[in-house]
């Protein structure tokens, strides 16, 4: 159990459901969908997805995506987190739990192939370099 | 006609073509250029090229070819098959742009809109012929836009062989009216035995034209909305109808190349709009903005959710 607190409530994330947690095939869209809930992923979008020649593209909307997997830094897990019940006023206390977890996930891009110069991919980085910033500098 | 190449797959644009007639090779030809299925909101736009020796514009005529809007369905079957059948003098190629390609390229960052589109699909076909060895000497188009600027940049495009582009091209020479034949017959058989990328089952195809305002066209396009991923690629997502559609009855989609202006757009892309200066909220905390090494990499510090 983690908890984390604001605005005098407390917010606990249950990490017991991590072990038996789904693996489901993560993407990362460009745009943003005014839906939070379940979508018809496998029907609509993996069927139809494209990878040949280490270029993975698909279409979103009639629009043309190009994709590239993404590994999470190492040691670490993407978590998908659900709440429940939603919060009335911010003085309740929450409790989130795990629905699902990641290793890597797919990172689209619009029109053009992702790269390394992409926010994103670059943010991967960011546990090493913080490791090294931060460790401890031996003699 | 096989069209087995682009069943391969639908989603990308696919050139068909028949085998080069060897004369066309050592003579002097005509080609005429037509397209089908340009103002359907489902399946492909066929662009298509038809070319024989000048010599043999009598023979054509006797084939009794017509323009194919004025054909049925079998008619037009049956002259492709006399077209074959004259192989020895007579050749074709066809780009099939899908429905997808379509789509892709009307909604891309850069915007390339139908004409360009189409455009671009006659002059890879004539380059095709070009390249194949075909002496082209005269070239005729059918065209819905104005024909002089499109007859200038073909020209131009093509020096040292006479273009004529004219509405109604397709009733008025036969080269074109094979042309609009062979595009016809793609499309028709493309439509009919269209074979869905997405997992969606046995889908009913009784979508009717295709054109927009049919009404059985406009209930499938109904029945097969999905809310979050609109349609399948079968669809041009770039139609006005199938715009609309979505408008109405999906979930709302943002891109960062949006062009949306007032209120929600700025609350959206979370910067104050003009009127938050007249509402003073919850102070704005006076910590240090992030380094840019952060703001670029979208990394926040999170302390609550």
């Amino acid at each position: 159990m983690q908890r984390m607190s604001a605005n005098g409530s407390v917010t606990s994330l249950q990490l017991g459901s991590v072990a038996g947690a789904e693996k489901p095939d993560v993407h990362l869209l460009p745009c943003e969908i005014e839906h939070d809930g379940p979508a018809e992923v496998t029907r609509y979008f993996t069927a139809a997805l494209k990878d040949r020649k280490h270029e993975k593209s698909v279409s979103f909307r009639g629009r043309g995506l190009k994709g590239q997997e993404v590994s999470c830094p190492h040691g670490y897990t993407g978590l998908v987190l659900r709440e429940n019940h939603k919060p009335t006023s911010d003085q309740e206390d929450r409790t989130v739990r795990v629905s699902s977890v990641f290793h890597r996930f797919t990172y689209w891009n619009l029109d053009t192939p992702p790269t390394s110069d992409d926010g994103v991919v670059m943010a991967m980085a960011w546990p090493e370099i913080a490791e090294a910033i931060h460790g401890l500098v031996d003699d | 006609m096989d069209l087995s190449d682009f069943e391969a797959n639908n989603s990308v644009s696919c050139r068909l073509s028949s085998a080069i007639p060897d004369v066309c090779k050592t003579e002097d030809c005509c080609l005429g250029i037509d397209e089908a299925g340009r103002g359907p909101v489902l399946g492909p736009m066929v662009y298509g090229i038809c070319y024989c020796p000048v010599s043999k514009k009598d023979d054509l005529k006797d084939l009794k070819v017509a323009d194919s809007k004025t054909l049925t369905e079998a008619e037009r079957e049956n002259l492709f098959h006399k077209l074959d059948e004259a192989k020895s003098f007579v050749g074709w190629a066809l780009q099939i742009l899908s429905p997808n390609t379509i789509s892709n390229s009307m909604l891309q960052r850069a915007k390339y809109n139908l004409n360009a589109l189409s455009h671009d699909a006659a002059i890879g076909l004539v380059q095709y012929a070009l390249d194949c060895g075909v002496q082209l000497k005269e070239v005729f188009v059918d065209t819905v836009g104005p024909a002089e600027k499109y007859q200038e940049k073909l020209s131009q495009r093509f020096p040292g062989v006479e273009v004529t582009v004219r509405p109604k091209a397709d009733s008025l020479f036969p080269i074109v009216s094979a042309a609009s034949i062979c595009a016809k017959v793609a499309r028709d058989h493309a439509v009919k035995s269209w074979r869905f990328v997405e997992d969606l089952g046995d889908v009913d195809t009784d979508y009717g034209s295709g054109y927009p305002n049919d009404p059985k066209t406009k209930s499938w396009l109904l029945k097969y909305l999905d809310p979050v991923f609109g349609y399948p690629q079968f669809v041009r997502f770039s139609w006005s109808t199938a715009q609309s559609l979505l408008d109405s009855k999906a979930v709302p989609v943002y891109w960062d190349d949006d062009e949306e202006d007032g209120e929600k757009a700025a609350a959206r892309m979370n910067c104050a709009s003009m009127l938050s200066y007249f509402s003073r909220g919850k102070a704005q905390s006076s910590a240090r903005e992030p380094h840019r090494f952060f703001t670029e990499r979208r990394l926040q510090s999170l302390d609550t959710l």
